[in-house]
């Protein structure tokens, strides 16, 4: 009887699940078939799940005319995105071993300091002064990833991964001789590497994503990132398209295709759509890990 | 042991943040001294500066590369200026970014409207450029007087018009699908009946069309719903141009807000504006822009401006401008298009107030900033008709539209320049241009009544609902919101500048 009406909660649920994720899957359909179909028919017949006379030629006028620019773009993502990703769990971790670390005096204090960011911060004002004015991050490299190295809450998170690992293990490496370095290098690190993966991952997915870091702080277009690059193309199409651009007499910008928003949409989706199903296996494992065992 | 490890690996942490903050400033000095040697000595007599022009919009290939070449070596011979050019999203426009860039201080200049100009202004953020004025002798020559006027606050000179086009009755004419008129076998549109004759039959014909691609026609309804000539100061205020005193009239208490929303009202029940409209507002521009609307709000300059996009969706499509009535005088705020400021920080307003005038100064300049080079750019045939080999936009020609320089393509019949041209003939200059609404002593009052705009108004005016419906509760938020203050302030302060300009 039990295993009946399990059976058929399951199939519930199944049914349930596969008709979301349907519903999720539609627009981004939407988005590839508008990127494949001809710029006239879409104008016409508006969107359909199947490209509207099949073509190319968007992604041909996108990468004939701006080619250069998207793939400098791309590459300016891959490397803030990589170069984030690695700086960002060095830094999070490290704070994360030290508030971790037992018999420490100050990590209190650290902690707090971390957590005070999480309730108040300076604003937006300050902040920009701060990176522009005392830092000098705008218009450089590190500036697009630098300002986001350190996220409290995933450094909380790493912590609790270093509080599972049990301390004995620490003591005795101690008595071996083992100094902070080696433990943090030799055996922390080893051992918390879901919970490594877990925040390699939300960092990834965060310097990819992020287009906040290049409007604040980059005005030289060879430092634009994939997404800032779509940012920009929607904002000044949504500009245009609000009652705003009165304001501005006349600017009459013709706005790109809609073929080509659906394209570039495309583009930046990719490689995050590309990697998801085979990383995602860790998102679930290393939140359950740390669930069970903090 | 452990210890010197720890400091090691803290000097190496160090070591490396510090290489890569100094090798990216490295890189951009040198490409500096390197630029600066091309071209230095040409001008003498003033010191070399350096100026940061932001623009909003899309930087396009050829812009960058005209800014590092031709443009760089102009401006550097004509003013001794090395000029930057920043693209920002148009998101940042009048606050975000730009709001920033001026609070902490950094040394720029971009365009601006009269609403922000006051806001930023109040904050000191502005540079006063009366005394540069003279810096800009062709611009003046070239810019209409009153458009300065309309950016003075206290009767200083805050920002610097550029542009000089036809632009009085700014959507006070019906922008037609002349090429849908004439398949349905009208010749023009003369009346409210005949635009929705008009909508009618084309509807029967093509049910796939909307009809009109916006959510505000209180200017070209204005022949059937009221006798006066209003122009409006902002969602608010109007002013009757066809009285000679210094009334304000409140928009949303007038009798005439009331019949403009029940024509409204009809057009969103007819289907005239679509049932998205309400939601999707941006999509209306689309369509408008891909060939599916009927008719437009229009503009002395729309029906060439925005045939371009349409005919790329409908290559037959053809528009024309009509008012809906006759015997009132086409009202202008000025023929500006825009104004730049100068940052309050820059070092030297003197020179970029110079840059501006470079902008209007004469049809060489122009042809250079607005199309690029003769031959590489653009061709000009006898008739010194425009054909751009490159598409890509320049510094934006909306920005520096002058009629005593702008360039007409081939596609443009005559008649529609010389239409164009008259187009301001027997327009009046606004009673209020000029006139610049001080915010501060209503300020809390002002956010309010904005926010019941949107919520209440904004909807009522566009016959999303019905007006005797939602109207008396919009009306009683209007005035919890302080409307009544609000326009008492508005009227003291404008009473009192117009006494002083008569």
């Amino acid at each position: 009887m039990a295993t009946t009406e399990s059976k058929g909660l399951m199939i519930f649920f199944y049914c349930f699940i596969a008709i979301f994720s349907i519903i999720c899957l539609i627009p981004f359909v939407l988005a590839v078939s508008g990127s494949l179909s001809t710029e006239a028919r879409i104008a016409a017949e508006g969107y359909s799940f199947l490209p509207r006379g099949f073509s190319l030629e968007t992604y041909q006028f996108l990468f004939g005319s701006k080619a250069e620019q998207i793939i400098r773009a791309y590459s300016v993502s891959l490397l803030v995105t990589a170069l984030g990703t690695v700086s960002a769990v060095l830094v999070t971790t490290a704070y994360a071993y030290v508030v971790s670390v037992k018999g420490f005096r100050f990590k209190n204090v650290l902690a707090f300091f971390a957590y005070f960011t999480m309730l108040f911060s300076g604003g937006t004002l300050p902040w920009y002064l701060l990176s522009t004015k005392y830092y000098h991050l705008n218009d450089t490299l590190i500036g697009l990833f630098v300002p986001y190295l350190l996220n409290v809450f995933l450094m909380f998170l790493m912590t609790n991964y270093f509080r599972s690992i049990p301390h004995e293990i620490m003591e005795s490496a101690e008595m071996d001789g083992a100094g902070h370095m080696r433990i943090f290098f030799s055996m922390m690190i080893p051992l918390g590497r879901v919970g490594l993966v877990t925040i390699s991952l939300f960092y990834a997915l965060q310097f990819w994503n992020d287009f906040y870091l290049p409007l604040m702080l980059v005005s030289n277009q060879e430092l634009y990132t994939i997404q800032y690059m779509m940012y920009n193309m929607m904002a000044n199409i949504q500009f245009l398209a609000s009652g705003n651009a009165a304001q501005v007499s006349g600017a009459i910008i013709a706005p790109p295709l809609e073929t080509a928003k659906m394209a570039m949409t495309c583009l930046t989706v990719l490689p995050i759509a590309i990697l998801y199903p085979f990383l995602q296996r860790f998102f679930v494992r290393g939140i359950v890990v740390g669930s069970v065992k903090g | 042991m452990k210890k010197n490890r720890v400091w090691l690996s803290l000097f190496l942490t160090f070591a490396f943040l510090l290489s890569a903050c100094s090798s990216g400033n490295n890189g951009s000095a040198n490409t500096n001294a390197g630029s600066k040697e091309g071209s230095a000595g040409e001008n003498a007599g003033m010191a070399p500066a350096k100026l940061t022009i932001v623009l909003y919009g899309d930087e396009t290939n050829r812009m960058k590369e005209l800014a590092k070449t031709e443009f760089y070596d102009v401006i550097k011979q004509e003013i001794n200026a090395e000029v930057e050019f920043q693209f920002l999203p148009w998101s940042e426009y009048a606050g975000g970014k730009t709001d920033l860039m001026l609070s902490t201080g950094e040394d720029f200049a971009t365009y601006t409207d009269i609403n922000y100009m006051v806001k930023s202004v109040a904050k000191g953020v502005y540079a006063d450029l009366t005394p540069y004025l003279d810096a800009a002798p062709d611009l003046r020559a070239n810019v209409d007087e009153a458009s300065f006027t309309a950016f003075q606050l206290g009767g200083k000179q805050y920002a610097i018009p550029v542009g000089n086009k036809p632009n009085s009755a700014e959507f006070y004419s019906v922008l037609v699908r002349q090429d849908l008129l004439e398949e349905v076998g009208m010749t023009s549109v003369s009346s409210l009946a005949e635009l929705e004759e008009f909508y009618d039959k084309v509807h029967a014909l093509h049910p796939e069309l909307i009809g009109y691609a916006s959510t505000d026609a209180r200017r070209m309804l204005l022949y059937d719903y009221t006798d006066k000539n209003l122009y409006w100061q902002n969602e608010f205020i109007a002013l009757d141009e066809s009285a000679e005193d210094d009334q304000i009239i409140s928009w949303f208490e007038s009798e005439d807000f009331k019949k403009y929303a029940e024509l409204m009202r009809g057009w969103y029940q007819k289907g005239i504006i679509p049932k998205y409209a309400a939601t999707n507002t941006p999509q209306l521009q689309s369509d408008w822009n891909s060939g599916k609307a009927i008719f437009w709000a229009g503009t002395a300059a729309r029906p060439f401006e925005g045939a371009a996009t349409i005919t790329q969706a409908v290559p037959g499509a053809k528009l024309a401008n009509y008012f809906l009535g006759t015997g009132r005088p086409k009202i202008s705020r000025g023929t500006y298009s825009t104004a730049f400021f100068v940052s309050s920080a820059a070092k030297d307003p003197e020179r970029y107030v110079m840059f501006f005038n470079l902008l209007q100064k004469n049809q060489e300049l122009y042809d250079l900033f607005a199309y690029g080079i003769e031959g590489t750019d653009f061709t000009l045939d006898e008739n010194g008709r425009l054909t751009k080999i490159n598409n890509d936009a320049l510094i934006p020609d909306w920005l520096l539209m002058n009629k005593n320089f702008m360039r007409f393509d081939n596609s443009v019949p005559e008649d529609f320049i010389a239409e164009y041209k008259a187009w301001d003939d027997g327009a009046i200059i606004s009673k209020g241009a000029g006139f610049n609404f001080d915010n501060t002593p209503v300020k809390n009052e002002e956010t309010k009544l904005n926010g019941v705009f949107t919520e209440y108004l904004a909807p009522i005016g566009s016959g999303f609902v019905d007006y005797d419906e939602v109207y008396p509760r919009a009306l009683e938020k209007l005035k919890a919101a302080g409307l009544d203050k609000y326009i008492a302030e508005y009227q003291k302060q404008y009473s009192e500048w117009y006494a002083k300009q008569n």
